[in-house]
């Protein structure tokens, strides 16, 4: 029983403390990122990466969950004879909810994960320290490029995502289940509202910040050796993954709260 | 030039530098030598500010640790992956509002003075042997022309030839350049070429220092040990 209680204990502090550590690695990254000397060509690589290189997997992923996701409204809407709703669902389902947390959780998968190996490697092989004795502040280095750029970056990935996932919906209503294009397009346009939009991209510009923090957090805090770096790698994925999910729920109750 | 006293540092309650003292006058050439978990890295990072020490004082000619006049070769080498060679040898000037090819340039010159060409400057590491990574690492360390060099294990992983390459490059492009330099190895032809003064490490605390001609003739048992190479002694280790 004791055993039992100290482990309880044990873990309880050791959560705390992470979270500690966690709570103030976040505000260092804003303060640094708010103060000179700031990497404009790191932040340009970090742009390209997590921005453009994204693209394919983002599009592809909202096409087809599109797709999906007008042939599951369709088939559902069916037993209450409510088919018609198809562009309007699929629209505010892409923009509102699917858009931003399929591209947070492939920018997680993508991003976090490379962010998170790449630093923890630096770390184990003395690259991070290297820095340090050029002069060289490794948050101003390689964490700040990093969130800023998925942070301004995202809401145009998610964007995207929005607009591939309703052409994807739309491509599955005209070509499969026989809705008018012109009329299916009308119902889409004329049913999203203006929050739909701004929430969606404030919850991608949320997500992307969170999904570079995670990585570069965790690459930072590796432990030695190539299961130091595998560890950190997995760990960034899953922490961004149920953060993102998480955020989720609270940006939705905060813009869409009855 | 630089002054240490009474560090201590210790990991998860276990003690590494047990108030460590030590001297290293401008210009000379101070090599730690000791065994492999004494504390000889710890000691180089207490200095370079990578690591905060527990208690005990760090002075640079009277004030702390300032890195912008140090240079230090990794173990490694630590070259960034993501870097050509040339941009690892210039990196700490990147930021002097010097042009690129400026840059480029100062890194061919430096990578001149450790034996390499030109035609390495457009490579990556990963492209490098270890000689030649070591010798970049070299380059980067002595770019921007310091008053202090630190050298962790310079020579480690690396063949008697290059290991003597690396020492004799070590020795004249310091020498060439007066600076002061800290070198940690186990590597006893280190320490002929490279040394002025050695200090043993041991326990976390010196227990010798003094000049390399001294060492031959030094009566102290760990360091007769440990130059010696044998199991015999007060120095104990797990077979």
């Amino acid at each position: 029983m004791i055993r039992l209680l100290a482990w309880i204990g044990a873990t309880t502090l050791g959560g705390l403390a992470a979270l500690g550590r966690l709570a103030m690695f976040t505000s260092s990254t804003v303060r640094h990122s708010v103060t000179p000397p700031f990497y404009g060509r790191e932040f340009g690589q970090a742009l390209f990466q997590i921005g453009f290189l994204s693209l394919p997997v983002v599009g592809l992923t909202a096409l087809f969950t599109g797709g999906a996701l007008a042939l599951q409204i369709y088939s559902g809407g069916a037993r209450f004879s409510a088919e018609a709703v198809v562009p309007q669902i699929v629209a505010i389902g892409m923009v509102r909810e699917l858009g931003p947390v399929l591209v947070g959780l492939m920018i997680a998968a993508r991003v976090t994960s490379s962010i998170a190996a790449e630093i923890a490697t630096m770390k184990v092989t003395e690259q991070i320290d290297a820095l340090i004795t050029l002069a060289t502040d490794p948050m101003k280095y390689l964490t700040v490029p990093r969130v800023i750029a998925a942070t301004l970056v995202m809401p145009v990935l998610v964007g995207v995502g929005d607009v591939i996932g309703i052409f994807g919906g739309y491509i599955v209503g005209t070509q499969r289940l026989g809705f008018n294009a012109a009329s299916y397009l009308q119902n889409t346009v004329d049913f999203l509202e203006q929050r739909d939009i701004v929430s969606s991209l404030v919850k991608g510009a949320v997500f992307g910040f969170i999904a570079a923090l995670m990585g570069c957090y965790y690459g930072m805090s590796a432990a030695r050796g190539a299961s130091g770096v595998g560890a950190a790698t997995k760990g960034a994925v899953v922490a961004a993954a149920v953060v993102i999910l998480a955020a989720n729920l609270i940006l939705t109750e905060a813009f869409f709260a009855i | 030039m630089i002054t240490v006293r009474g560090l201590h540092k210790s990991f998860d309650n276990k003690p590494v530098l047990c108030g460590v003292d030590l001297f290293v006058a401008r210009g000379t050439s101070l090599v730690v030598i000791g065994c492999s978990g004494t504390g000889k890295s710890v000691l180089i990072k207490c200095i370079l500010g990578l690591e905060t020490p527990d208690s005990g004082q760090i002075k640079i000619d009277g004030t702390g640790p300032l890195l912008d006049r140090f240079g230090m070769l990794f173990q490694g080498a630590a070259l960034f992956d993501s870097l050509p060679v040339w941009e690892n040898v210039s990196f700490r000037l990147r930021r002097s509002g010097r042009s690129q090819s400026d840059l480029r340039a100062l890194a061919i010159e430096k990578l001149g003075r450790v034996g390499l060409g030109a035609d390495v400057a457009d490579q990556f590491p990963a492209e490098l042997s270890g000689g030649m990574q070591k010798r970049v690492g070299l380059a980067r360390a002595i770019a921007a022309d310091p008053d202090i060099i630190f050298f962790d294990e310079p020579t480690t992983g690396l063949d008697p030839i290059m290991a003597g390459v690396i020492n004799a490059l070590i020795r004249d492009v310091t020498t060439e350049m007066g600076a002061t330099t800290v070198t940690i190895t186990h590597d006893m032809s280190s320490v002929h070429a490279i040394a002025d003064n050695v200090a043993m490490l041991h326990d976390g605390k010196v227990k010798w220092h003094g000049s390399r001609a001294e060492m031959a003739s030094a009566q102290d048992p760990y360091l007769k040990q440990f130059i010696a190479g044998a199991s015999d002694g007060p120095i104990t280790s797990l077979r």
